[in-house]
């Protein structure tokens, strides 16, 4: 029982940073209507970014987590302005453009792996943080990470939906993903907040790369099994809808420590596209899948 | 207030719009009539500046607009009113009206517009807090001018106000246009396929055929001009002329 217990806690966490991963993923399907093949080499530099504020002398972990959000978030905007600006232009989605804007995202997550082995190296690298003892909960040992991860997501959720649901920026956030050129004609500064929803989404999948960091070691291949998770998890839950890839995130990440745990933990990652088919078995459209045309 | 002058555009290469000419002065209520394909939007799109123009200029209160952003042509008084299926059907009455005000920064009276709005439009108030996706045909094209009228506009372009309603609704949505016009003081650019109705509201109209304007007088001469009446009316007048008050 105390074993289930410290799964179901482990795979909670590991399903959030996937769930988060996948938020990103999500956010720009319906804001920029393209899937991003990139986003799990974002989650990769993010996490890199964050060793290297951390490393900084007198910034505590949450400080960099932070710090790193924002580096991460402008580099993403930096990618979205110079190189997918151009592509979008022409449509995204299941047009031709579109199609461009798939290979586009191939070739920028070999670039960034590429940039990222020339400035870190190929070998894996520790979070320089040191969180002491592990909590105790009866005989369960659980490492500090996991209850960060927990802590920090319930945070950035509630930050995010107060922000989509209640502010002005938030209404345009989600006016743009439905209807760009009505909300044009609203006098939303459209390319604007196609930017914030792309700096946002590559600032979430840094989050997840900091906070898996202590966990994992972080190296430059990470992003790639990542993607593929996250994918599998936005699907489950339903693709373009927001809570529904967190749901997805926690669903895969649970069944998945759970299958490792008591089945065969060589095929860890086999789980989550195992969970991935069922689910598309049973209910094509994900948990929270939702009309095409209603999306955020 | 709105001066067009010789406007050229198209999509991509293919050119729709050759050489347009129409004016709108303040507080008029302008027709602008044509079956489809005419490039009846096309020219509405150039107008609110979703589509880049070729050639010639468009003037609103004395400056020129033409290939500026649409959102700094709205800020400038100049809204466009899409037809009604162009709401946010995932937001409720109250956002999609909100969304309406995204130009303006004073909360009070942005609250008040929103009173006047479900005075004009009763029914959006009594439904303000559902998702606009459960809202029928007609009070979606309520809420789409509602919305337009949230950003104070100085001049309004409405697009097929009557598409695909039932004549009663259209009446209904005819007589708060005109009232809008009258009360708030508002400059209407009707865009209409509905040309009778169009022409009992406007002063002046302008037919578009091809891409130019084809056919141009006050609403009067028009509805009694022979090839109007042949091409776009049929039918009497005298039928409906009693029914906008």
């Amino acid at each position: 029982m105390e074993l289930l217990l410290d799964f179901v806690i482990v795979g909670l966490s590991i399903g959030i940073v996937y769930g988060l991963v996948a938020l990103g993923i999500s956010l720009i399907y319906s804001g920029l209507d393209i899937v991003h093949f990139a986003h799990g080499e974002v989650y990769m530099i993010g996490a890199f970014i964050g060793i290297a504020v951390v490393k900084i002398n007198g910034i505590p972990y949450f400080g960099a987590l932070v710090i790193a959000m924002i580096i991460t978030g402008i580099v993403g905007v930096f990618i979205e302005r110079v190189f997918y600006r151009r592509l979008t232009r022409g449509g995204g989605g299941y047009t031709v453009a579109g199609m461009g804007m798939i290979i586009c995202g191939f070739g920028m997550s070999v670039a960034l792996q590429n940039v990222a082995y020339l400035i870190w190296g190929a070998s894996p690298h520790p979070y320089p943080v040191n969180f002491g003892m592990p909590i105790f909960m009866g005989n369960i040992a659980l490492p500090k990470p996991y209850l960060y991860i927990l802590i920090t997501a319930i945070i950035l959720m509630v930050v995010l939906h107060t922000f989509l649901t209640r502010s002005k920026l938030g209404l345009a956030v989600r006016a743009v993903a439905y209807n760009k050129d009505t909300s044009y004609l609203m006098g939303i500064n459209v390319p604007f907040m196609i930017s914030l929803i792309f700096g946002v989404a590559c600032a979430m999948a840094c989050v997840a790369g900091v906070l898996i960091g202590p966990i994992n070691y972080v190296q430059v291949e990470m992003g790639y099994l990542m993607l593929l998770k996250a994918f599998a998890a936005a699907v489950v839950g339903g693709f373009g809808s927001l809570p529904g890839a967190l749901l997805g995130g926690i669903l895969v990440g649970v069944f998945e420590t759970l299958c490792a745990g008591y089945l065969s933990a060589s095929h860890k990652d086999i789980y989550a596209f195992l969970l991935l088919i069922f689910v598309l078995m049973i209910r094509p459209t994900g948990i929270l899948g939702i009309l095409v045309k209603i999306k955020a | 207030m709105l001066e067009i002058k010789n406007v050229v555009t198209g999509y991509g290469k293919v050119q729709i719009l050759n050489g347009i000419n129409l004016s709108v002065s303040e507080g008029q209520v302008i027709a602008l009539l044509g079956g489809n394909g005419t490039g009846k939007s096309t020219l509405l799109k150039a107008i609110s500046g979703l589509l880049p123009v070729w050639e010639g200029s468009i003037e609103f209160i004395g400056e020129e607009i033409q290939n500026q952003k649409p959102n700094v042509i709205v800020k400038n008084g100049l809204t466009q009113v899409t037809q009604g299926k162009d709401m946010y059907p995932a937001m409720t009455v109250e956002e999609n009206l909100k969304i309406g005000a995204y130009t303006r920064n004073d909360k009070g009276e942005v609250a008040e517009d929103m009173k006047k709005v479900f005075d004009y439009f009763p029914v959006l108030g009594e439904r303000r807090s559902q998702l606009a996706a459960t809202l029928s045909g007609g009070e979606v094209q309520m809420l789409v001018i509602g919305r337009g009228l949230m950003s104070r506009p100085k001049l309004m372009m409405l697009d097929e106000p009557s598409s695909a309603l039932a004549p009663k609704v259209v009446l209904e949505i005819f007589n708060i246009i005109n009232r809008i016009n009258k009360i708030e003081g508002i400059t209407l650019l009707l865009v209409e396929q509905n040309v009778r109705m169009a022409l009992l509201l406007a002063e002046y109209g302008y037919i578009i055929r091809d891409g130019v304007i084809h056919l141009e007088g006050k609403s009067d001469d028009l509805i009694n001009d022979d090839n109007v009446r042949l091409a776009y009316l049929g039918g009497t007048v005298a039928d409906s002329d009693s029914a906008i008050a």
